[in-house]
């Protein structure tokens, strides 16, 4: 009888170990943010090229938006790149990445974008209005709005090629709004 | 010998349980955000209100050590109060954690102000080097 | 090129570890010495490259060498040469470094010591010895790789984290990490014993002097965690029941039982099962620790570092919980007890009592640490407990087990007449009354400082009692009484390290009670020459200085503080700026002393110095807890001695 049911000992760790596999669900760097699934904040700046960025004008596109500044390391020195190539790979599919650098310094901030050969628009929030109005309190942070114009996902610390590409693809897998 | 054991073991294992039971409705401390605390305000109960420090609604009186300030989560606001200097990593547009509780008199008493502290994740701020060179310079002409 | 060849001695030490652990596994199960040679051979191999890479590491830090992450991340070009090398351990890659490098050392001592006198159990134990080492170099390689480069190169570093520019710094990982490791080598023996089937005491006594080792560093280790927290951050305090401190805290508690547990399986061949079971816990927990404090799943004030780390960690103890319990599963007729339990009064039911209550409060720790986890995952809702719940449940735990203290030494094994407890007990019963009644005539005001302090006074009169008494007799066969002590320490090492140990946990015991009892504290702007009193001292403002440091700028405050008898003296806490943080850096000031220590923290102040805002404490008898760390290691070192009593 015992012979037997010694072997369902190790069953006796699994609830432990499942709660703690639970915590990978919560993902640290997805904050909850009050402002998910509402209308992201329209803003108009000036890129570091001297062009405008509109963000209203971008209705209809999957907008990556991205708050980083030249003396944050090591993360947006880890996203830079990932960024860019997310960038190359997703702009003729109707994907705009946007990058706002805030509290940063003017060349510090034009080198940075020189470093890293950044194509995607680029612009200083110099009055910092729009990252209080996305609620950032750090850098880096990412907002993903969809074609709606919504803020969908908020991620928190360094994006990776991952995490873009897969909010991007489902964000893109979802119906483009009526006209 | 054996049943002694037992129900030694069965006394511990009822007194664990309830020192646990006891403990936990005792110092259960639930985290919100300001909207969440806002919707349904219980004074007496222990939370923790994390949020950011609103821009603007800082006030600090050294002379009679009282802080206040706003917690934000973009939606809702919350008056806080506190009694106390605030700790190192605190600040106005910055995150913040407050522990305490939520008064009849409608603001929230905070009893623990905790600020975060991260080794990846970096809050803005001003050149701080240039900042500090200036705040002492303002000391070197205070005290001469 | 040093970091290719840091990266690359990684990746070796990986392959060569693997291939050990397989050779020395596969030597033991055929019995074909060659094999466990080269897997000897394998892990020196190991050894070595862990430690180029380590020295790489360094070269690299001392050069500043900012095309490595790790490097930039945790230096800059002001960090004072002593922390270049101590940044080695500054965050978390460097930490798995460190960790695999102490392994590998374990390893070589186990191979030295036990190669030819565990014969049947070492080939075994050093498979997983190398396995442990393995998982750590995957992590290395795979998850945290430590020698990644940073493009493009930065002018300067970042620098380290200016809380950790500390001595409790340099001193507390490296502790708490012998402590952790130190306790893969009982795991390994447990693990080699169920494999072969050897599963009765050899094993235990092969590895009870490295459980003492490995228990006393996590004791250093907790106490200078403690240290660096008390003086360093600010509020007053050595211990925040954090879920960091909590991670560390786990195996000290279960570590402690297996201290216990394991002196009955010597000397009656009872609670097998349960060693394996707590050695394996013990392991489990130090893995635990890692990965709750690394994996980001409980948030904490500490707050290290996230990645993809977790996972690893995670799959890691999921495999070395279940195969442990299967391994149980599969020798348990062998587990089963061979001696019984005979009266619920004797040293044996008082020890499994301590087990059972150092286990309950190892259970209440973990609930506690995993209960936001578990209050998500069961009813969706965000509850924490907080300190209030650790001491609440743990007090009487504790309180309990001090009393165990005192009666576990000195009970007789098997069953004790009512005569020799009286004989035993009855004095030192009686002077911890007397003593409980004497701190309230002093007027002591809490119960529970009361009764932890009586409690400790009965224990301390259980020792004092025992040593009197078996000096006594050494004595009657014609020695003097100071060769008689001493004679009956280095001869009975191990009894009265033990004893020892206990001590220093008394003294421990006493600074915490007393800490907790009587500090008092307050808050207050002042301004320049005005004065603030509490607790028999007081302090008077005397104005602010700036300066610029190597690596920061600071703002010192100075006060003089002068006690009831009017002797003055100057404490100068300080706020220091550093570049690269957002916010500034409290330094904390303080006198140490036995009974009081003067304690500021400079909070605020007026921007043209003329007010400063002030943390004042008056900590009471902090420093025996310190002190406490110091009688531990006498104790420690005294019972790890070899045994003289055959030679004699």
């Amino acid at each position: 009888m015992r012979r037997r049911w010694r072997w369902l000992l190790p069953l006796t760790a699994v609830p432990v170990l499942a709660l703690l596999a639970y915590g990978f669900r919560l993902n640290p760097h997805e904050i909850p943010s009050p402002l998910l699934g509402r209308p992201a904040a329209p803003f108009t700046l000036t890129s570091y090229d001297g062009a405008p960025v509109e963000l209203a004008a971008l209705r209809g596109r999957v907008v990556v938006l991205n708050f980083w500044a030249s003396w944050c390391y090591p993360a947006c020195y880890e996203e830079a790149p990932a960024l860019e190539r997310g960038w190359r790979a997703y702009r003729d599919r109707g994907v705009v990445v946007l990058g706002v650098d805030i509290q940063d310094k003017d060349e510090a901030g034009r080198k940075f974008i020189q470093d890293f050969s950044l194509t995607f628009p680029n612009a200083p929030d110099p009055h910092g209005k729009v990252s209080v109005d996305y609620g950032v309190y750090g850098v880096p942070e990412t907002f993903f709005i969809d074609r709606q114009g919504a803020i969908r996902v908020k991620h928190v610390s360094a994006l990776t090629d991952q995490i873009f590409r897969e909010t991007v693809e489902t964000l893109l897998a979802e119906p483009a709004p009526a006209r | 010998m054996k049943p002694k054991f037992l129900i030694g073991g069965l006394v511990i294992a009822l007194a664990l349980g309830y020192l646990i039971w006891a403990g936990v409705t005792q110092s259960a401390v639930y985290f919100v955000t300001p909207s969440e605390l806002s919707a349904a305000p219980v004074s007496g109960k222990a939370y923790r209100l994390g949020g950011l420090v609103e821009r603007g609604t800082l006030k600090w009186d050294p002379a009679t050590l009282d802080l206040s300030f706003s917690i934000s989560d973009g939606k809702t606001r919350v008056p806080v109060r506190h009694k106390g200097s605030a700790p190192d990593l605190f600040g106005e547009g910055r995150g913040a954690v407050v522990e305490g509780q939520w008064t009849a008199d409608g603001y929230f008493k905070a009893t623990q102000i905790l600020a975060k502290h991260s080794e990846e994740y970096k809050a803005p701020h001003d050149t701080k080097e240039a900042q500090s060179k200036g705040l002492i310079k303002t000391l070197q002409k205070g005290d001469r | 090129m040093i970091p290719e060849a840091g990266t690359g001695a990684l990746l070796v030490a990986l392959v060569l570890a693997l291939y050990g652990a397989a050779a020395a596994a596969v030597g033991g199960r055929r019995g074909r010495s060659a094999l466990v040679e080269s897997a000897q051979h394998a892990a020196l191999g190991v050894f070595a490259l862990i430690t180029a890479a380590v020295v790489l590491l360094i070269y690299a830090f001392l050069t500043f060498d900012f095309s490595v992450r790790y490097v930039a991340n945790n230096t800059n070009l002001g960090t004072p040469f002593y922390y270049r090398i101590t940044a080695l351990w500054g965050a978390l890659e460097g930490s798995i470094v460190l960790w695999s490098w102490m392994v590998s050392i374990y390893t070589l001592i186990v191979i030295l010591r036990h190669r030819t006198s565990a014969r049947e159990l070492y080939p075994w134990a050093l498979s997983v010895m190398l396995s442990v080492v393995a998982f750590f170099l995957l992590v290395m390689t795979v998850a945290a790789p430590v020698f990644a480069r940073l493009t493009p190169i930065p002018a300067d570093g970042r620098g380290l984290n200016p809380l950790l520019e500390d001595s409790g710094m340099i001193t507390h990982p490296v502790a708490l990490y012998l402590g952790f490791t130190g306790f893969t080598v009982p795991f390994a023996f447990a693990v080699a014993a169920l494999i072969t089937g050897r599963v009765g005491d050899f094993w235990i006594t092969t590895t009870r002097r490295w459980t003492i080792v490995a228990w006393y560093f996590l004791s250093l280790g907790l106490l200078i965690g403690g240290w660096w927290s008390y003086h360093v951050l600010g509020w007053g305090g050595y211990w925040a029941w954090d879920p960091v401190e909590n991670a560390a805290f786990m195996p000290w508690l279960t570590g402690t039982a297996l201290l216990h547990s394991v002196m009955i399986q010597e000397r009656r061949r009872m609670l097998r099962l349960w060693n394996i079971a707590l050695v394996m816990l013990t392991f489990s927990l130090t893995l635990f620790g890692t990965f709750l404090t690394r994996s980001g799943v409980i948030a904490s004030v500490h707050a290290f570092s996230q990645g993809s780390i977790g996972v690893f960690f995670l799959t890691f103890l999921a495999l070395v919980v279940l195969a442990g319990l299967g391994l149980i599963a599969w020798r348990w007729d062998a587990l089963g007890a061979q001696g019984e339990l005979d009266s619920v009064v004797s040293r044996e039911s008082a020890f499994l009592l301590n087990n059972v209550l150092l286990i309950a409060a190892t259970f209440t720790v973990f609930f506690g640490t995993v209960f936001p986890l578990l209050s998500e995952a069961v009813r969706d809702v965000k509850v924490s407990v907080g300190a209030p719940f650790f001491n609440q449940v743990n007090v009487p735990l504790f309180l309990s087990l001090i009393f165990l203290m005192g009666v576990g030494p000195l009970i007789a094994w098997r069953r004790a007449s009512v005569e020799s407890l009286k004989r035993n007990f009855l004095g030192p019963v009686l002077v911890g009354l007397g003593a409980a009644v004497v701190f309230r005539l002093l007027g002591v005001g809490s119960m529970l400082a009361i009764v932890a302090l009586a409690l400790t006074v009965f224990v301390a009169t259980t020792i004092g009692v025992d040593l009197v008494r078996a000096t006594r007799v050494r004595r009657a066969m014609g020695e003097r009484a100071l060769p008689a002590l001493g004679g009956l320490l280095l001869r009975h090492n191990r009894r009265y390290g033990g004893f020892v140990v206990h001590l220093a946990i008394l003294v421990v015991v006493v600074g915490v009670t007393g800490s907790q009892a009587w500090s008092v504290h307050t808050e207050t702007t002042l301004k320049r020459g005005e004065q603030a009193e509490l607790g028999g001292y007081t302090i008077r403002f005397d104005g602010l200085r700036e300066s610029q440091e190597s690596n920061h700028g600071k703002v010192t405050g100075t006060f003089t503080v002068v006690n009831g008898s009017g002797a003055g003296t100057v404490l100068e806490p300080a706020k220091k700026f550093y570049p690269q943080e957002q916010s500034p850096i409290a330094y904390v000031d303080y006198r140490l002393g036995l009974m009081n220590d003067i304690y500021l923290v400079l909070g605020d102040f007026a921007r043209d110095g003329t007010s400063a805002t002030v943390k004042f404490q008056v900590n009471r008898m902090v420093s025996w807890i310190w002190i406490g760390g110091l009688v531990l290691t006498l104790g420690t070192l005294l019972a790890i001695l070899p045994e003289r009593r055959k030679a004699a």
